[in-house]
C-alpha cells in the first residue's frame, strides 16, 4: 500500500488523480447547472482502498450532497458510475448486467492480490483509449434484449434523497423543521433489500436488488416453442387494416424460407408457415413482443398443427393467389406415408408398382390394389407423380424469374429494424 | 428604545437583574460615549459599519458574508432573501444559527 503520495511508486499502487468524474445522469440530478467541488486524494476508494480525487455536488433541491465513492480505475473496470455503481448504459446492477451479457469477471479480491490487479488495470487503462471499458467487458459487445427490457426509462431521483434521521426515529430530533434528514419511517430491517454491501454489489455476488430484478425478468412473458415438432406456423395478430401480405413477407423472409402466408383480413390476423422448424423458431424469438410494423405491435403466437388447421394450399401459392414461382429444381414435398389400415408391408417409397424398381435394392412383388394408396380425405394437390423424377439440370434461371423477395432488384435487403450499432 | 413592552408574555428569568442597566444605557448614551465604547471593543465596529450599508441592515454576523469561508465563494444561506428561497423550509445557518438576515 502506498503510504504517501511521494513514496516509492515503481511497483506500487499509485494514488489516483483525475479531472472529471464518471457519473450517471441520475446521480447528477435534474438541474443542468451544477457546482461541484474537487478534492484531490479526498477519500479512499471503497473497493481498492487507494486515495483518489473526490468530486462532490448537490443533485437538486432537498437532495443530499453526493460524492464519488469509488476511484476511476475501479469504475472503468466495470463500466459503472462512480457513485451509485450502476451500469452506465443500462443503469442496472453489475450482477444483472453480467448475467445478461454472460460475462464472468474474476476480479481478485483479497488485499495484495487486489492491489496488484488494480495497479495492472490502471496501467492498461492508461495505455488504451478511455472510451471503451477495459477487461472482460470490452470483449462482449452484443446489446442484450433482456437488459434493455429491465432498464429504467426515466431517472429515479429517489436515490438522491437524504438519509433517514436516526434521531427522529428514536423520537429525539431536536432540530425539528430545519433538520435536513428525512423524518419518515425507516425501511423494514427484515426486508432483504435492507442489507446491501458496496463490495458485494461491485463484485456482483449476493446482491439482493440484482436477485429481485433477475427474478422479475425470468417471469416476463415468453413464447415457448410448442412440443409438436412439426408445427412451423406462426399466428400473427393485430395487423390493422392496411397490412398486406407483401409487407409480412418482406419482414419474415429473413428468418427462413416462408412456405405460405395466409391473411385473414376480417380478423386482422395472418398465419405464416415456414419451410423449416428452425426458421419458425427464429422468427418467433425475434418477433415475439418486439415486432412493430406500421406503428403497431404484432401479437405473435404459435399456430396449430397441420392436420388441425385443415387448410389446403399448394406449394408456393397462398390463398390470395399472389405467389412467387417455386424455385425450379428443388425436391418437392413428399407425400405422407399411407395410413396403417392399408399398409402393404414394403411399399414405403410409394412407387408405381409397374415402374422400374431400378433404384430399389429390394424388388418386391407389386401387391394388387395398391396402385393408389391414398388415405381417404387427403388433398389431391399434395400428391405428386409416382416415382422420383430425375432432377432437371440446374440451368441458369431465366432473368426476371423471382423466387425470393431478395432477388427482386427493386428491393434490397430485409426491412426489419437493425438493432446493433455496429 | 421606548419602554413599552410589546409582547404580553412575562419576560424570562434574569430580566429583573438587567432591566435597570438597560434602561440606564438608554438614558445615558451620548455620542461621545458611543464612540468610546466602539473604540474599546464593547461594540463590534465592523459589524456596525456593515449595518450602515444598504441591504445589510439586519446582518447577523460577519462570518456569513465572508466569501472565503465557503466552497464556491458565495455568501451564507442566511443571506438569501426568503422570497428567493422558495423552499418554504426553515434554514438555520451553520455559523450562527441565523434564519435569514436579509429580505
Amino acid at each position: 500500500m502506498a503510504t504517501s503520495l511521494g513514496s516509492n511508486t515503481y511497483n506500487r499502487q499509485n494514488w489516483e488523480d483525475s479531472d472529471f468524474p464518471i457519473l450517471c445522469q441520475t446521480c447528477l440530478g435534474e438541474n443542468p447547472y451544477i457546482r461541484m467541488t474537487k478534492e484531490k486524494y479526498g477519500k479512499e476508494c471503497k473497493i481498492c482502498a487507494r486515495p483518489f480525487t473526490v468530486f462532490r455536488w448537490c443533485p437538486g433541491v432537498r437532495m443530499r450532497f453526493k460524492k464519488t465513492e469509488v476511484c476511476q480505475t475501479c469504475s472503468k473496470m466495470k463500466n459503472v458510475c462512480q457513485t451509485c455503481l450502476l451500469d452506465l448504459e443500462y443503469g442496472l446492477p453489475i450482477q444483472v448486467r453480467d448475467t445478461g451479457m454472460s460475462i464472468k469477471d474474476d476480479l481478485l479480491r483479497s488485499d495484495v492480490n487486489k492491489e496488484y490487479y488494480t495497479q495492472n488495470m490502471e496501467r492498461k487503462i492508461q495505455n488504451s483509449d478511455s472510451t471503451r471499458p477495459v477487461g472482460m467487458l470490452g470483449k462482449a459487445q452484443n446489446p442484450s434484449d433482456m437488459l434493455l427490457k429491465l432498464a429504467r426509462t426515466t431517472p429515479y431521483y429517489k436515490r438522491n434523497r437524504p438519509h433517514i434521521c436516526s434521531f427522529w426515529v428514536k423520537g429525539e430530533c431536536k432540530r425539528g423543521e430545519e433538520c435536513p434528514y428525512r423524518h419518515e419511517k425507516p425501511t423494514d430491517p427484515d426486508d432483504p433489500l435492507a442489507d446491501q454491501n458496496i463490495k458485494d454489489r461491485y463484485y456482483g455476488i449476493n446482491d439482493p436488488v440484482a436477485d429481485k430484478l433477475l427474478k422479475r425478468s425470468s417471469s416476463m412473458p415468453r413464447l415457448d416453442p410448442p412440443e409438436d415438432k412439426s408445427i412451423t406456423t406462426l399466428y400473427i395478430g393485430g395487423l390493422g387494416e392496411n397490412l398486406t401480405d407483401s409487407e409480412l413477407r418482406n419482414h419474415f423472409y429473413q428468418y427462413g424460407e416462408i412456405r405460405t402466408i395466409t391473411l385473414v383480413q376480417r380478423q386482422q390476423c395472418a398465419f405464416i408457415q415456414f419451410a423449416t422448424r428452425q426458421g419458425a423458431e427464429l422468427a418467433a424469438e425475434k418477433t415475439f413482443n418486439k415486432l412493430i410494423i406500421n406503428g403497431r405491435r404484432l401479437a405473435v403466437k404459435w399456430g396449430r398443427s397441420q392436420a388441425a388447421k385443415g387448410t389446403d394450399v399448394k406449394d408456393g401459392f397462398d390463398e390470395m393467389g399472389t405467389g412467387l414461382e417455386p424455385v425450379p429444381g428443388l425436391p418437392t414435398t413428399l407425400p405422407p406415408p399411407p395410413a396403417l389400415e392399408e399398409e402393404a408391408p414394403a411399399n414405403y417409397f410409394n412407387l408405381d408398382p409397374s415402374s422400374s424398381p431400378a433404384l430399389m435394392n429390394i424388388s418386391l412383388p407389386p401387391p394388387p390394389g395398391l396402385s393408389n394408396p391414398l388415405p381417404p380425405g387427403f388433398g389431391a394437390p399434395m400428391f405428386h407423380p409416382m416415382g422420383p423424377p430425375p432432377p432437371p439440370p440446374m440451368a441458369l434461371r431465366p432473368p426476371g424469374h423471382i423466387h425470393y423477395p431478395s432477388q427482386d432488384p427493386q428491393r434490397m435487403g430485409a426491412h426489419a429494424a437493425i438493432r446493433h450499432s455496429e | 428604545m421606548p419602554k413599552v413592552k410589546r409582547s404580553r408574555k412575562p419576560p424570562p428569568d434574569g430580566w429583573e437583574l438587567i432591566e435597570p442597566t438597560l434602561d440606564e444605557l438608554d438614558q445615558k448614551m451620548r455620542e461621545e460615549l458611543y464612540e468610546y465604547c466602539t473604540r474599546e471593543g464593547y461594540a463590534d465596529k465592523n459589524l456596525i459599519a456593515k449595518w450602515k450599508k444598504q441591504g445589510y441592515e439586519n446582518l447577523c454576523c460577519l462570518r456569513c458574508i465572508q466569501t472565503r469561508d465557503t466552497n464556491f465563494g458565495t455568501n451564507c444561506i442566511c443571506r438569501v432573501p426568503k422570497g428567493k428561497l422558495e423552499v418554504g423550509r426553515i434554514i438555520e445557518c451553520t455559523h450562527c444559527g441565523c434564519r435569514g438576515c436579509s429580505g
